[in-house]
């Protein structure tokens, strides 16, 4: 069925199509319209769950990790401050292993308070053993989290789904949505491995000592690398369903592209507008957009890269006193097996500036003349900066 | 006990990092210095009881119900408590600790209530002796003593020269004691400790041969004899309250002064008397080889700084009034009462340590009214005894 949607109906629409039993949230702008929409259908019995509303992010979080542990299919979402408000137990919940799917609403960090367009939430929170998912556009944020749910549960692991704030939250798009019934086909009800049992007591988050710690913790980076091919194959199977693809990287027009543009989230729109501009004027470009950032989808990197002589990344982050956060991920992937490839990292578009075909062109040319209005800050240049 | 599980390979590591099987064991009772003992202490009531009464054990029993129970356990420790429960002062309800929240709660109407239910109970006895014992008088020492040496498998014979049974509470006005209540009373202490008792005897107190040929033991009461009677020469004195032993054939009791003559509000300490008597008595008879049953009984006095009156709820209004109420108390008005009682140095199965307990090592100990420390993991952390509202779980260094 076609319906024009926000991304952030699309979420919620997700959330209901996959059968969510516990729901665990505490609003935030953007990501509101989301935990209002299904405390309105959990209310009005659509949506046969469970709604907790929490005094916190760091509660919702720990009760999603609860109530997965208890062999619940659970959802929450939040935004920004709210993530990094759950910190603490985003790495319990992965370390615990449950197959929580959590919506991300990119926004900027405080301070100085904004509510724009911003990866330094997310991204911030890469070491967490969370899976990362970034979304393109809004049909990709309702089939994400129906195949996150399939991915999460196969690997057990809990899978963050972002999305730009207001470029996908509050953007209307029209999008197909799934039937139920096929989506319960490609989903099944989630049948918990190992969960809270009074007949068959243990203790989850256990205290463990240096005997057990680093193999439970090499475990958990050995099924977070798995996870790439997992959702690959998922994502294939999701296809087979509904005809659509969502791989780990989607390259575009890099057959023979000598400069590779590489960006996350919605930015990939104007960036392949870019790239056809450019390539009318004869330059051999092509791009690539991570969708997956964790684990790192090194191997699609490799593929999309391998002839390329020039990388540019664009990030809507930073990781101050190094530089944007794509673009050191993009360089320790192609450290290992290209010396003779440069990387230009720019920071662009944090804070709600809208990155456009008329912002990243002249970017790329900087980084090919050397000459350009971004000013150099350590290893990246910022864009956006006053003189 | 489980023993621990090894994990030995990757494959062998849950994904989930869950336990696997329990942790039983992991003894952490080693990790222990100083260890919880739960055991009952005498609640500042018994300690006040001439008789050393365990009142908060048989209130205990009437709140959950088994008022039977109740009435057996007072018999163990009072063979006639419906007359305690109208002539004794009652110093036990001077000390109750209630009175710190509202007020005391009012034990002499409970053991009045104990003592005229029209129930026989099942008391705890031992196997029949061919010992014998002869107990001259009926009055409330020779009646408690002989209540104890029957219970105690003795074939005791009370004899009364006197027409009537009861010695020196015969003479007391109908207002104190009702004549019912005083041959209802002495009744069931001869039920239920099988004892014959005979009335009008005709005692030759110059031929004692005669009495010592019938009994291992003759035991003169004096409760139960008349005030000037002289005992006759060949009886040996004792006095209960002395530590010393029981020797010959005839006893005749020597009272302290304090006691003679007879008191009729002084009754529980007649009733003390008569049953210290009895264990002299079967101290000196038991035959070799028969084991003295041990009293039941808490030794040590409950810390009054243990009780924490702070944690009970004052009583409703209802149980406010009606305590100087004239007559015997009904059922609802001695449940009601049962429940006040803050059950001080005695297990009432609150269970407060079992909640509390973070190592859950602190169980119900089966059919009994009891817990039970798991001393293999219990940490010693001490927050059974803390939680403890009245005062039966202590932290004791157990290394001494």
């Amino acid at each position: 069925m076609k319906k024009v949607m926000m991304g952030t109906e699309a979420a919620t629409m997700a959330a209901k199509l996959a059968r969510v039993q516990v729901v665990s949230a505490y609003p935030i702008t953007p990501q509101t319209v989301i935990v209002e929409s299904l405390a309105d259908i959990i209310g009005r019995g659509e949506l046969k769950a469970k709604y907790m509303p929490v005094e916190s992010e760091h509660t919702a979080m720990a009760s999603c990790m609860g109530a997965s542990m208890a062999g619940a299919r659970t959802f929450t979402a939040t935004s920004s401050q709210g993530l990094a408000y759950m910190h603490e137990m985003l790495h319990f919940t992965a370390g615990e292993r449950v197959p929580v799917v959590m919506v991300n609403c990119n926004r900027a960090l405080a301070a100085p308070w904004n509510l724009y367009c911003d990866h330094t939430d997310s991204l911030s929170q890469r070491d967490t053993g969370w899976i990362q998912y970034y979304c393109a556009d809004a049909q990709d944020v309702l089939d994400a989290i129906l195949i996150a749910y399939a991915v999460a549960e196969q690997a057990l692991l809990p899978v963050m789904i972002n999305l730009d704030a207001f470029y996908l939250t509050h953007t209307s798009e029209l999008l197909d949505v799934p039937d139920q019934e096929t989506v319960d086909l490609f989903l099944p009800p989630y049948k918990a491995l190992s969960k809270l049992d009074v007949d068959d007591p243990k203790t989850f988050s256990i205290v463990c000592g240096a005997d057990l710690f680093s193999s439970i913790k090499y475990k958990h980076q050995r099924d977070t690398l798995a996870v790439a091919g997992i959702w690959d194959q998922v994502a294939e199977r999701y296809n087979s369903h509904f005809n659509r693809l969502h791989p780990t990287v989607e390259a575009y027009r890099i057959e023979d592209a000598d400069l590779c543009i590489v960006g996350i989230g919605t930015a990939i729109g104007a960036i392949r507008q870019t790239v056809d501009r450019l390539r009318e004027e004869g330059l051999k470009v092509g791009s690539l957009r991570l969708a997956m950032i964790r684990p790192f989808p090194l191997e699609g990197l490799k593929r999309a890269t391998a002839k390329a002589k020039h990388v540019i990344v664009i990030d809507r982050d930073v990781s101050y006193g190094a530089e944007g956060i794509v673009a050191q991920e993009v360089k320790a992937g192609l450290f290992e097996h290209r010396g003779d490839v440069s990387v230009t990292g720019f920071v662009a578009g944090i804070g709600g500036n809208d990155v456009t075909v008329d912002t990243i062109i002249p970017l790329v040319r900087q980084a090919i003349s050397g000459d350009g209005d971004a000013v150099e800050a350590g290893m990246s240049l910022w864009a956006e900066v006053l003189p | 006990m489980q023993t621990k599980i090894i994990i030995q390979s990757l494959s062998e590591l849950p994904t989930m990092p869950t336990t696997i099987g329990t942790m039983a064991w992991n003894q952490t009772g080693d990790w222990r210095y100083v260890t919880p003992l739960v055991a009952d202490k005498l609640a500042p009531c018994s300690q006040n009881c001439p008789a050393g009464i365990p009142i908060p054990r048989y209130l205990g029993a009437v709140n959950r119900g088994d008022i039977g129970g109740g009435l057996a356990l007072l018999l163990a420790h009072n063979p006639l408590p419906g007359l305690t429960g109208r002539l004794c002062y009652h110093p036990c309800q001077t000390k109750c600790v209630r009175k710190k929240i509202d007020q005391t709660i009012s034990i002499q109407k409970m053991e009045r209530f104990l003592g005229d239910l029209a129930t026989d109970v099942t008391i705890e006895k031992s196997e029949k002796t061919d010992r014998r014992v002869t107990v001259i008088g009926s009055g409330p020492l020779g009646l408690s003593c002989a209540f104890y040496l029957g219970c105690r498998g003795y074939r005791v014979v009370v004899l009364d020269p006197s027409s009537q049974v009861g010695g020196a509470l015969v003479g007391l006005s109908p207002g104190k004691i009702e004549p019912q209540v005083l041959s209802n009373e002495i009744n069931r202490l001869i039920r239920l400790a099988d004892i014959r008792l005979e009335t009008g005897a005709i005692i030759d107190f110059a031929k004692l041969g005669e009495l010592t040929a019938k009994a291992d033991l003759v035991i003169l009461d004096p409760t139960g004899l008349p005030e000037d009677f002289s005992a006759p020469a060949g009886a040996v004195a004792c006095n209960p309250f002395d530590a010393e032993t029981v020797t010959g054939g005839i006893i005749s009791v020597k009272l302290p002064q304090n006691l003679a003559p007879f008191k009729a509000p002084m009754i529980a300490h007649y009733i003390a008397a008569g049953r210290l008597l009895a264990r002299k008595a079967s101290d000196a008879l038991r035959p070799a080889g028969l084991a003295q049953p041990s009293p039941d009984l808490p030794l040590q006095a409950v810390n009054i700084d243990n009780i924490k009156i702070e944690r009970f709820p004052a009583s409703g209004p209802a149980a406010e009034t009606e305590t100087k109420q004239e007559g015997t108390w009904d059922r609802e008005r001695a449940l009601q009462e049962a429940a006040r009682c803050l059950s001080c140095g005695t297990c009432n199965l609150c269970l407060q340590c079992v909640s509390y307990c973070p190592d859950a090592t602190i169980r119900p100990d089966g059919e009994k009214i009891a817990v039970a420390v798991d001393l293999d993991h219990c940490k010693g952390c001490g927050i059974c005894a803390y939680e403890c509202p009245r005062g039966v779980i202590t932290m004791e260094d157990m290394s001494v």
